[in-house]
């Protein structure tokens, strides 16, 4: 029983890691550009496809397809945010929903109708595959290796944000749009930049999930309900409150589907009502 | 566009403003030269705010051009506007709560004479408090800080909207200080909104006094403070000598 605890918190951590990469971007978009992009999780599907893509028709190694993911997925997100979102920046959020929507459904018949409805194939390098056995519990080295990645990328994404003259710019912006661009801060620009860095890193945790969850087309809409919950649990902006968001999720979801299979899908939902009845605003949410 | 000797540093020509179908400022005209000094008086709600809002770009322009240094900054964005050499002062100060009073000032930084170091020996209560959260400060260190952060643009001209307001008489006389040294010795063009009219005055070379979004007097700043049935008509109030 103990034994299995571990297990079940090894790879609950390790589901709310991948859960993270896929949901921080959004939580920073909507807290700090007021922006409801429902459409976040096409940007995961689509580094997940760009992994697949580059692996499995041109040979590319796993690892050495992961920034390419992050990058068409960033850029995908600006050619989007050029031509659509920023149309809609001071639009209802009822507007802003309908058009991400409709992009999430023209994102899932697109990959359906380029890659088929069937479950994408990933071939891990051996390095990646197998497991350890600590004491009883068993170790993924996939599962480690995605936990370290995600640590890798909070620190730096932190780092980013506190700790540079751009990221207290974007702050400043968050701040009081007005006052910044009076004081000749590029607004839309320093959100463009926030903007495709978050879609990208949708992009990596897209490519990341591949082995864990799957990849086929109705990831963009499958995956946009867990993303939105974590968001709304952790608290729109925060970086820290999506983290042990994703993580708390992740584990009861685990958790739920190991112990209480009968229920265990609904668990996280469960979860979910009481931290926000506990805490409407989010864990970490300022409003 | 050549610029000559005599070319103002901002014209204002025949601004009509406001913000969306409301009209605030009609017929707007006025020059300021370079290192000049201009107060902007006039009653509560006669459009002096929305005047310096539409220098920076933040009002709906109807009609009428903004030349900055000669060169047509009308359909220019604010930021570049600030780029170019405007500083704004906002009047409720605006300071970035979540930001430190260092990150204040570095998110404005552009090069120049005014750095940090720089900034701490005119205002050393904000060097003091540098590693404060915006939101952690008086009203008078917000005002110093919302000055400070201007200066950080290092503009030739700075747009201030009644810098003194709210605050006590030992901090006015402080941050009076702090501009009078930029506009005597540091040669920073000035635009002054101020309801203390004795002391804008007294800082600043030419005047105009603004009713119902329009320009009804124009005069030196010493002689409108001299006259007292001009001020009094039009402000309301006397000035204290």
């Amino acid at each position: 029983m103990i034994v299995s605890m571990f297990g079940v918190l090894f790879d609950g951590l390790a589901y709310g890691m991948l859960l993270f990469l896929l949901s921080v971007g959004l939580s920073v978009t909507l807290g700090m550009m007021n922006f409801v992009n429902l459409a976040h999780c096409t940007f995961g599907m689509i580094g997940g496809y760009v992994t697949v893509t580059l692996m499995n028709s041109m040979g590319w190694p796993f690892l050495a397809t992961l920034p390419a993911a992050f990058l068409v997925a960033a850029a995908a997100s600006v050619v989007f945010e050029r031509t659509m979102f920023r149309r809609l920046y001071r639009s209802t959020d009822l507007d802003q929903c309908l058009l991400t929507i409709g992009l999430v459904f023209v994102s899932v018949a697109s990959a359906a109708w380029l890659y088929g409805t069937i479950q994408q194939p990933v071939n891990l390098p051996s390095y990646l595959r197998g497991s350890y056995n600590v004491m009883g519990v068993t170790i993924g080295v996939y599962r480690l290796f995605l936990i370290g990645m995600s640590i890798v990328i909070t620190v730096a994404l932190v780092g980013a944000l506190e700790y540079t003259r751009f990221g207290a710019q974007v702050r400043a912006a968050v701040d009081n749009q007005r006052m910044a661009r009076g004081l000749g801060i590029n607004v839309d620009g320093a959100f463009a930049v926030t903007f495709a860095l978050g879609s990208g890193l949708a992009g990596l945790g897209g490519a990341l999930a591949i082995d864990i969850v799957g990849l086929d087309p109705s990831f963009a809409l499958a995956y946009l309900v867990y993303v939105l919950i974590v968001v709304s649990v952790g608290g729109l902006g925060s970086i820290a409150g999506s983290l042990v968001a994703a993580i708390v999720l992740g584990i009861s979801d685990m958790a739920g589907k190991y112990y209480f299979p009968e229920i265990g899908s609904f668990l996280i939902y469960l979860v979910m009502l009481s931290l926000l009845m506990w805490r409407p605003v989010g864990l970490f949410g300022k409003r | 566009m050549v610029s000559s000797l005599a070319e103002p540093l901002l014209a204002l020509r025949n601004i009509r403003a406001g913000y969306g179908e409301a009209v605030v400022l009609d017929n707007i005209s006025l020059e300021l030269a370079d290192r000049g000094s201009l107060a902007v008086l006039g009653r509560n709600g006669v459009g002096k705010s929305t005047l310096l809002l539409t220098i920076m770009g933040f009002t709906t322009l109807r009609r009428g051009n903004i030349l900055w240094q000669g060169r047509d900054i009308t359909a220019l964005a604010p930021h570049r506007r600030a780029r170019a050499g405007i500083g704004w002062v906002a009047q409720e100060r605006e300071i970035f709560a979540n930001l430190t009073v260092e990150e204040n000032l570095t998110v404005a930084a552009r090069p120049g004479r005014w750095d940090k170091r720089a900034i701490f020996e005119l205002f050393p209560r904000i060097g003091e408090r540098r590693a404060n959260k915006g939101n952690q400060l008086s009203g008078g260190e917000q005002q110093m800080l919302a000055m400070a952060r201007a200066l950080m643009t290092n503009p030739a001209l700075l747009l201030l909207d009644e810098p003194l307001e709210g605050l006590a008489p030992i901090i006015v006389e402080e941050l009076a200080g702090a501009l009078k040294r930029m506009i005597r010795d540091e040669g920073t063009a000035v635009i002054l909104i101020e309801q203390h009219a004795g002391i804008a005055l007294s800082l600043t070379e030419d005047a105009v006094l603004l009713e119902r979004g329009a320009i009804v007097h124009r005069a030196k700043s010493a002689d409108l403070m001299k006259d007292a049935a001009t001020l009094d008509r039009y402000i309301g109030m006397k000035i204290k000598a």
